[in-house]
């Protein structure tokens, strides 16, 4: 929250404990080591990667502790960079390449989660009424979740042709990737895209209990506090966000209670399809994409 | 001088005489590492006994020093407090090995009180769940390794609040009610360790007991504001009250004695809710003034803000203009005000956290902005805290030093309302003898600003701050915690030797954070 400019690494870690606050892992483990700080302590004693492993698998990269972090350290960054030293995650992603260029215009680049429901990746595409992109880098988007090397030649096919387009990109890791991967592309994720349709816009209503990406929030948090800030005056629906203005991610069904807890919603409306199912199995009241709101 | 060494297993004298500071420009806060003398047999047994424990550089490293960034030190071994059975186990077998025991919540001291110099660290942040929330009588029952933030996040969702905690979301209910607990609403509610209604402690020895001022109320008295001497809070039963956004106001004053005088006027008359003070320059000093509710702002408004000399944000920058218009030559700091104002005060005014005119999460707008343009890796804030009448000299003195030693600094003024039938739990704490209705205190916070000063430059300058409180017979509200070489100049050998002996009864092998006061 206090910059959106993460450039430093772990030795700048000075132990304020602020990304506990925020920090799933944290929550369901309440053990210093399983949190940001405690990695970036640990490293700061030499730890390596391996001895490391079991935190670095809990983390679920939502990114809630870098906007908090007071002195800037790209964390999100910090732990996919030590997945990848992990010895398991030595696979290198090489899928075959799609044939010829992606058509021109914006770009849906919807991912695996949306595209395993196609009848909402339709829904989808007819509300932003763009071109879904026949390669949607979901491999990478794989090996950036799992700590996997991207095959160099492969990326670059992936990104040949994007950068300076619109894209509207559902996978939120690869979001966050192709910030840097594509300076001077403009780049959204699903949930901001769908938030700014009108018909969408319109249906939320303040009974509504709003579930932000959590993942593509704050990989662009600075700039995003103010859209969903604005969405929450215009709807009058409440969101998922802590009293830091940190989004609550729906990572598990303890999460998801924990998100919920107190809330007394008569719908809830999820901007990742992955959460529907998370949240559709805790609580008692209907669970819908955004995309879905356009129908109901 | 002259340190006899310490018998392995046994507790040294303390290596700070009363006198020892006097003419000394440093006094190094680390005290002796503990010898390990036991360790492992100590290990065996707890590890027998079901405790996890975790030792190595990796486990133990994250501890190695508090906010304060100047005592460093590491314990042989770590474990996360789970519940107040495992914390007794822990401590019984502590108590028979003779095992230092140094009991850390949000770490957030600056003396180095949650640092361990050997021994185990209890990392209480492990029992951080709130057990029951009675909104019907307004009370909370929570594990003390809670940090305040995470209470207030889960208060929120029942549209309710605690009353006061300090300003910087990561210390943690257990540590604060040891010390004290300083909010912008201290003057009307008082500090947080008199908000507690009873807790659950682990002595020393072993013994889970529940305490209060009815039940057990010698071990509540000690425990409250007491820095960990008497017991391990485990939980805590805590006042809380409906969840308000606040209306805030700014005052701008260029005398800090006129500031102050103001406060304490508003202070005495319940004109606000919330009051503070926080200088950006010796003649740029804020008065923030607050209040719940629409009625005592409108109160306010018709009977008490006239009467404040300070001026709106726009008639001070008029009075700044005029000011450095007449002296060219300080443009510099003309300058610096206005670079402080361009970086400071947008975060108090950030859209999320207002509507209608009204802040909400006061909490998380000030400690983002105490961490953002106050933090750094090292904090050095020392404190005083006296009784009102001795309050502006304890500032101005304070100040002046500030001025000797940082070009830029900040102060932070607030009272804090006593409780008469609290009397008991103030024996040896942050509020200062003598003090009757409110004490004051003033914390000095240099801007390290990127600066590399010596730890020599930042020990000379609490030792002048602290000197001021001994030479007025003032405490120190240890917002920055106080150096233990004061401990007796500030209190007396009688009342020191009375608490030790206290303490010696109740914790015979001397283990439990036995480096913090005696
Ligand atoms: C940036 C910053 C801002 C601050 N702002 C404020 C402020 O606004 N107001 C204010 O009053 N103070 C403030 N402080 C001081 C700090 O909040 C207090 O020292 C305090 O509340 C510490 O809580 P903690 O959990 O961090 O305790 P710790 O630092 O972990 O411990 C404090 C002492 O209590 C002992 N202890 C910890 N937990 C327990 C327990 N459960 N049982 C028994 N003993 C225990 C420790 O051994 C230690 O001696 C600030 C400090 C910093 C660095
Ligand atoms: S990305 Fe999320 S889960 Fe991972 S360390 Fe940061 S806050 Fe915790
Ligand atoms: S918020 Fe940043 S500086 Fe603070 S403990 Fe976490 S990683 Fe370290």
């Amino acid at each position: 929250m206090y910059s959106s400019a993460h450039s430093r690494e772990f030795p700048a870690c000075s132990g304020c404990s602020l990304c506990r606050l925020v920090c799933p892992m944290w929550r369901s483990h309440r053990d210093p080591r399983f949190s940001p700080e405690g990695l970036a302590k640990a490293l700061q004693c030499g730890a390596t990667a391996a001895e490391l492993a079991a935190p670095l698998d809990a983390c679920s990269f939502c990114g809630a502790c870098d906007p908090v972090c007071p002195e800037r350290i790209d964390l999100t960054g910090m732990i996919m960079e030590l997945r990848r030293q992990l010895p398991q995650s030595a696979t290198t992603v090489n899928v075959p390449v799609p044939p010829g260029p992606a058509p021109a215009g914006a770009l849906l680049l919807p991912g695996a989660a949306l595209r395993a429901d196609p009848a909402l990746l339709t829904r989808v595409k007819g509300l932003l009424g763009i071109a879904v992109a026949a390669d949607d880098g979901a491999d990478i988007a794989q090996a950036l979740e799992t700590g996997g090397a991207i095959d160099t030649p492969r990326q670059r096919a992936f990104l040949r042709g994007l950068d300076g387009r619109t894209l509207v990109v559902g996978d939120a890791l690869l979001l966050r990737q192709l910030r840097r991967w594509l300076p001077a592309a403009r780049l959204q994720g699903l949930g901001e895209a769908l938030g700014n349709v009108g018909v969408i816009r319109r249906r939320l209503a303040s009974a509504d209990f709003y579930v932000i990406e959590a993942r593509a929030y704050h990989a662009d948090y600075e700039r995003l506090v103010g859209h969903y800030d604005g969405l929450r005056a215009d709807t009058g629906c409440a969101m998922n966000l802590d009293l830091q203005r940190i989004a609550i991610p729906a990572v598990d069904e303890a999460e998801a209670r924990w998100m919920l807890q107190g809330r007394r919603p008569a719908r809830i409306v999820v901007e990742n399809p992955a959460e529907r199912e998370i949240l559709r199995r805790v609580a008692d009241v209907p669970v819908l994409h955004l995309a879905e709101l356009a129908e109901a | 001088m002259n340190i006899p060494p310490v018998e392995p297993g046994t507790v040294g004298p303390c290596p700070v005489a009363p006198d020892a500071l006097q003419g000394i420009k440093r006094q190094q806060t680390n005290p002796a590492r503990w010898n390990g003398a036991g360790w492992q047999d100590f290990v065996a047994a707890v590890r027998a006994a079901g405790v996890e424990l975790a030792e190595g550089s990796t486990a133990c490293g994250m501890y190695a020093t508090d906010a304060g960034g100047t005592a460093y030190g590491q314990p042989h071994g770590v474990v996360v407090a789970r519940n107040a059975g495992q914390v007794s186990t822990l401590l019984r077998a502590a108590q028979a090995h003779r095992v230092p025991v140094t009991v850390r919540g949000g770490g957030l001291t600056t003396e180095g009180e949650s640092v361990a110099f050997g021994g185990v660290l209890l990392d209480m942040s492990g029992m951080s769940r709130v057990l029951n929330i009675d909104a019907q009588n307004l009370t909370v029952r929570t594990e003390a390794g809670i940090y305040w933030h995470s209470l207030a996040e889960e208060l929120r969702r029942e549209n309710l609040d605690y009353l006061s905690a300090p300003l910087n979301l990561t210390s943690s209910v257990g540590g604060t009610l040891g010390v004290g607990g300083i909010d912008v609403n201290s003057a009307r509610l008082g500090c947080s360790a008199d908000q507690a209604v009873s807790l659950q402690v682990v002595t020393p020895t072993g013994e889970i007991v529940e305490c209060s001022d009815d039940e057990n109320a010698e071990l509540f008295q000690r425990v409250i504001l007491g820095y960990g001497q008497f017991g391990v809070i485990t939980e805590a039963t805590l006042r809380i009250r409906p969840y308000t956004p606040l209306a805030m106001h700014y005052y701008y004053y260029s005398s800090l004695a006129t500031a102050i005088e103001d406060l304490q006027m508003l202070d005495r008359n319940d004109a606000s809710d919330y009051s503070g003070i926080l200088t950006i320059m010796d003649c740029a000093v804020n008065l923030l003034v607050a209040f719940d509710s629409d009625e005592r702002e409108a109160a306010f408004k018709a009977n008490w803000e006239a009467r404040l000399r300070g001026f709106g944000e726009a008639g001070f920058a008029l009075c700044m203009l005029g000011h450095y218009a007449l002296r060219p030559w300080r443009i510099g700091e003309a300058l610096y005000l206005l670079q402080r104002k361009q970086a400071v005060f947008p975060e108090f005014r950030r859209p999320e956290f207002h509507r209608d005119g009204k802040m909400h999460d006061r909490s998380v707008v000030f400690s983002r902005a105490v961490w953002k343009h106050w933090g750094s890796r090292q904090m050095v804030i020392p404190d005083l805290a006296t009784p009102a009448d001795t309050f502006i000299e304890a500032v101005e003195r304070g100040n002046a030093v500030c001025r000797k030693y940082f070009p830029h600094y900040t102060l932070y003024c607030v009272g804090i309302k006593l409780r008469p039938e609290h009397k008991p739990h103030y024996e040896m704490s942050c509020v200062p003898p003598g003090a009757e209705g409110w004490a004051y205190g003033c914390e000095f916070e240099p801007m390290i600003e990127g600066e590399v000063y010596s730890r020599d430059h930042f020990q000379a300058f609490k030792n002048a701050i602290y000197d001021i409180g001994v030479d007025l017979g003032a405490s120190y509200y240890r917002f920055g915690g106080m150096m233990k070489g004061y401990i007796r100049r500030v209190f007396g050998d009688a009342l020191v030797d009375r608490h030790l002996a206290m303490k010696r009864k109740a914790d015979p092998a001397m283990i439990l954070n036995r480096d913090v006061i005696f």
